[in-house]
């Protein structure tokens, strides 16, 4: 099966421990979710990931590099997915520093299946939620690429709620120039309300110009 | 003094002179000799010029008069250069005397060791300056009084009477004991005393003493900082080994777990996948599998670790583990009383042997810091029974109930605040492994006793022994 194509969640599992691997393998599955199993966080590096909501379980002792060494590295490296922390002896420390670098959830082995699997679902939900929200910043960077330079020095002027008079003086044109390009902007950006465009321009990062 | 010796030497010559003409120059020269011994070069040569005189005047004719006859010149003057070399030599010579005894008695007052001059009547004569510093005395509160009475602590009477008698029989006497400051403070000395005879006859004694409070302070706190390792190493090594052996362990059991858990859901599915869940359970039998090897080889390395099985003096062995925790043993007040019999050779390993007396030895002193019994007694017992050793621990401590008897050689099994409960199942897989066994019996008249066999390392050697 071609990894691209895939569209259900996949939980990743880094242990060096093969029979922790394999148990957590058996176990994801029979819940019904894929999961793919890495001995090592280089492995997990060099596997091509499918462009699906995940989550990842990972052991704190791993050969080479710690598992919150590993977290970091992820983070540098702009891989955003939800960590879960399972560890043979954790400390309360080494837990804490975990979850200050925003792990999910600190499990020590063994642990109760419940327990992993609900924190499974809930990693799952919040990568699918920001899948969501990253799909639709990049959707609307799609449709700004389309505006001429024009349309966007208009944007920052209409977000900022003053009358296309005003517009028209601020930038040297005519106020009927002004709707046109106000229009072709609206259209462009696929808005149905002056409050669509300033919600949009909110997630864009772009602030209004008085 | 000079006029009065001359005039003397001028009135016996006088009254000999008409019997032998010669004879003033023998008084003459031993009265300048005289003054030139006690009064030195300057009245020596007062009473030179004073004999010339006098003996020009009555002795070199003409008589009584100052002037003398032509021929009478050089035996004048042979008495002149005569009597000026006696005075010269006897005067050079106290000089020297008394340079060579300022020297001795700096080199006595300055001495680096502290010494102490006693005389046959035991009396001091002499202290030196390092004696005033070490003991606080100065020269005039102890000369003539009784030696013993100033510095020998009353406990120790008997021990420095009986250095003293071997003074008296012409040895000397070298010991390290503990003497009394002014103060009434002690101070640990190292002792040398030697008589010092002159024709035969002991005229007086040297007492050479050197502080050595400082040295015994190092030394003590030398071996308190060791036996405190020994002990250190002994918990972090187990420590070290139980983290270990849990770690090895709980993978497998986390593994165990886990699968258990999967076999369930795959079970619970409708229609249960059946494939999945004989997987699972597989697994578990292989995992179970692999802990159980991690047990083994655990066993192996423990086991690999005993062989250095050689011939040892089981004795030596409790010695050695005692004055290792002299220290330990003193500051937790408990007084020792080892009753070890002449023994022939065990066979062992002295590093592990060592290790589980240390472990009998600091459980009782734990066992009876916990009681208020006074004295607590540690006793130590080695014998000899059916061709075995034995080595009985008994201490007076809290004791144990019955029921723990057994248990207590289970790992994990503490009734210490800080215990982590593997001391006495080291020590009894230790003596497993040599052959022999090791016990707990209530002691009689409470406390506990704890009991271990060895094997005699030759057999045979033992039977001829006890043919003999």
């Amino acid at each position: 099966m071609n990894p691209m194509k895939r569209t259900d969640p996949v939980v990743f599992v880094i242990d060096d421990d093969a029979s922790v691997r394999t148990a957590l393998k058996s176990l994801i599955r029979s819940v019904g979710l894929d999961v793919e199993a890495f001995a090592s966080g280089q492995e997990f590096l060099q596997f091509a990931r499918p462009d699906v909501p995940g989550c990842l379980v990972l052991d704190v002792r791993l050969p080479g590099m710690s598992g919150l060494d590993f977290q970091k590295e992820l983070t540098k490296s702009e891989i955003h997915l939800p960590v879960i922390f399972i560890t043979a002896h954790g400390d309360i420390p080494m837990s804490v520093r975990a979850m200050k670098a925003g792990a999910v959830e600190f499990l020590t082995k063994p642990f109760r299946d419940q327990d992993l699997l609900d924190a499974i679902q809930l990693s799952l939900d919040r990568d699918r939620m920001r899948r969501q929200q990253d799909s639709e910043v990049s959707e609307l960077k799609d449709r700004f690429e389309t505006l001429t330079s024009r349309e966007r020095e208009l944007l920052a002027l209409v977000i900022s709620g003053r009358p296309n008079k005003q517009i028209a003086d601020a930038i040297g044109t005519s106020e009927v120039t002004v709707k046109v390009h106000r229009a072709n902007l609206t259209r462009k950006m696929q808005a149905e309300s002056l409050a669509d465009l300033v919600r949009m321009a909110g997630k864009l990062n772009i602030s209004p110009k008085s | 003094m000079a006029t009065v010796l001359v005039a003397i030497a001028l009135g016996l010559s006088l009254l000999l002179h008409p019997y032998v003409s010669d004879a003033f120059i023998v008084f003459f020269l031993a009265a300048v000799m005289t003054v030139g011994w006690f009064g030195r070069s300057g009245p020596g040569l007062y009473s030179v010029a004073l004999s010339t005189v006098a003996v020009d005047y009555y002795f070199i004719l003409p008589h009584h008069d100052f002037s003398m006859n032509l021929e009478e010149v050089p035996y004048f003057l042979s008495f002149l250069l005569t009597a000026g070399c006696a005075s010269w030599l006897a005067s050079a010579r106290k000089q020297a005397e008394e340079k060579q005894r300022v020297h001795f008695d700096k080199l006595f007052d300055q001495a680096p060791e502290a010494i102490m001059l006693v005389d046959s009547r035991d009396q001091v004569q002499r202290i030196n300056d390092e004696f005033s510093r070490i003991f606080g005395y100065t020269s005039n509160e102890i000369v003539s009084g009784i030696s013993l009475s100033f510095i020998v602590p009353p406990h120790l009477h008997d021990e420095a009477m009986a250095a003293r008698k071997r003074l008296s029989q012409g040895e000397s006497v070298s010991m390290e004991t503990v003497r009394m400051r002014r103060n009434g403070s002690f101070v640990h000395v190292s002792e040398i005393a030697v008589p010092v005879s002159i024709d035969g006859e002991r005229v007086s004694y040297y007492h050479i003493f050197r502080d050595i409070t400082e040295d015994r302070r190092a030394a003590e706190s030398l071996q308190r900082a060791h036996a405190e390792l020994v002990h250190l190493s002994r918990v972090t090594t187990i420590g070290e080994l139980v983290t270990s052996i849990a770690h090895e362990v709980n993978q497998p059991i986390a593994a165990i777990v886990t699968n258990g858990n999967a076999a369930g859901r795959w079970l619970a599915q409708h229609p249960p996948n059946l494939n999945e869940a004989r997987d699972a359970l597989g697994n578990i039998v292989r995992d179970a599998a692999r802990a159980g090897d991690v047990i083994g080889r655990i066993r192996t390395l423990v086991q690999k670790g005993t062989p250095q099985l050689i011939p040892l003096d089981i004795n030596e062995v409790i010695r050695g583990v005692l004055s290792l925790l002299d220290s330990e043993i003193r500051n937790s007040g408990v007084r020792v009383k080892t009753d070890l019999a002449e023994l022939p050779d065990a066979i062992g390993d002295k590093v592990q042997l060592q290790q589980v007396m240390l472990n009998l030895i600091l459980n009782a002193i734990d066992a009876m810091s916990a009681t208020c019994r006074i004295p607590n007694i540690l006793r130590i017992r080695s014998t000899r029974e059916s061709g075995r050793i034995r080595v009985e621990v008994h201490d007076t401590g809290i004791g144990f109930t019955s029921g723990h008897a057994d248990q207590m050689f289970d790992a994990f099994f503490t009734t210490k605040p800080e215990g982590i409960g593997m001391g006495l199942t080291i020590s009894r897989s230790i003596i497993d492994a040599h052959g022999g066994h090791l016990w707990a019996r209530p002691g009689d008249g409470g406390g506990a006793t704890m009991n271990f066999t060895l094997p005699i390392a030759d057999e045979t050697a033992d039977e001829s022994n006890e043919a003999n």
